[in-house]
């Protein structure tokens, strides 16, 4: 198990956001599911740009996020 | 020791983008319809240059030909999204808050943060063609709630002084960032200084229409430049009825600029 610290990334076309914690299960990748083991051809599920036009931020949450998924 | 950059107009990046075949559910106005874009930082299609500009990711100015022509309803999260409306009417529907149909007319404005979900569409529906300026930015945070300001800028009664649109002065739009836009339409001959907040803070001055000297260079129409490590910035207006935007940012979430300098730029 890594012990490098999880990530975050915003898609540059829209603002979603990959967490590496929280994985996006609704599509496949579990929690922390680290960016690299994504497929390189996967592009964001809300607009379709590419993986490579994901930018790595280091920004906190607002209070009260990330909501848990139901 | 102050740093600079300068983006000519012919060096940004110029899309055209239709409203027919595979973009025809994004742009709107199918089939005569469509949208031109200049970007000064890398966005979509266009990666050739900069990648912003402190949080700043998106620079554009663009326009929409033809009625019905726009962006068809999509979604957002995280980013702040602010249009200035020079030309023509804006027609926005947005899903912020309780939801909104705003239309904007020059002068007009508005700040959208998506946060932590919305959507929007934008929509040219008047005959005539609509010219606004886009600025995107990286948020404080993620996940806000998402928020849509929107307000005035009279030029006339607002000449001849750097007037703030967003940002923490009297009046301006409010943002989850520590960020200033500012316009300033001025005539030749005058002279103006911006003093930047702290040394930690740069400004992207980007000419609208017109001239004028900042610092030592002479910008034209859509003609930019990024400076930073600099306590004032000095504006000598060249030409009448110059029309220039300032934005005044921490420089922060800067690590892929600081990338893109050390390999394209010897200093």
């Amino acid at each position: 198990m890594s012990t490098e610290p999880f990530k975050r990334l915003m898609c540059l076309g829209c603002g979603f956001s990959y967490d590496e914690a929280l994985g996006l299960p609704e599509h496949g990748l579990a929690p922390g599911t680290r960016w690299e083991d994504i497929p390189d051809d996967w592009v964001c599920p809300d607009c379709g740009t590419p993986k490579h036009m994901f930018e790595m931020v280091v920004i906190g949450y607002a209070y009260g996020q990330p909501q848990p998924s139901l | 020791m102050s740093h600079q950059f300068i983006i000519r107009n012919e060096e940004r990046g110029h899309d055209m983008i239709k409203s027919d075949g595979s973009r025809s559910s994004y742009i709107a106005g199918h089939p005569d319809g469509f949208v031109t874009r200049a970007s000064s930082f890398n966005f979509h299609e266009y990666q050739g240059g900069r990648p912003g500009f402190g949080p700043v990711r998106v620079f554009g100015d663009e326009v929409f030909h033809g009625t019905g022509c726009g962006y068809n309803m999509h979604p957002h999260h995280n980013f702040v999204i602010c249009a200035f409306v020079f030309a023509g009417e804006l027609t926005h529907i947005n899903t912020a808050g309780g939801g909104t149909v705003d239309r904007l007319a020059a002068g007009d404005y508005y700040v959208f943060s998506a946060g932590s979900g919305g959507k929007h569409s934008e929509l040219s529906v008047t005959p005539e063609d609509m010219h606004a300026i886009y600025l995107w930015l990286l948020p404080k945070q993620l996940y806000l709630p998402p928020s849509y300001h929107r307000a005035h800028f009279d030029f006339r009664t607002r000449r001849n002084a750097i007037v703030q649109l967003v940002g923490d002065g009297d009046g301006a739009l409010p943002v989850d960032q520590d960020l200033r836009v500012s316009r300033l339409i001025a005539d030749s001959g005058k002279s103006f200084a911006y003093p930047l907040r702290s040394v930690s803070h740069g400004v992207y001055v980007f000419v609208r229409e017109g001239s004028v000297r900042c610092d030592t260079t002479v910008l034209n129409a859509r003609d930019s430049t990024g400076i930073w490590n600099a306590s004032t910035v000095d504006f000598e207006i060249l030409e009448d009825d110059t029309d220039v935007i300032v934005v005044e940012t921490l420089m922060i979430d800067d690590t892929i600029q600081q990338k893109w300098e050390h390999d394209h730029v010897h200093h």
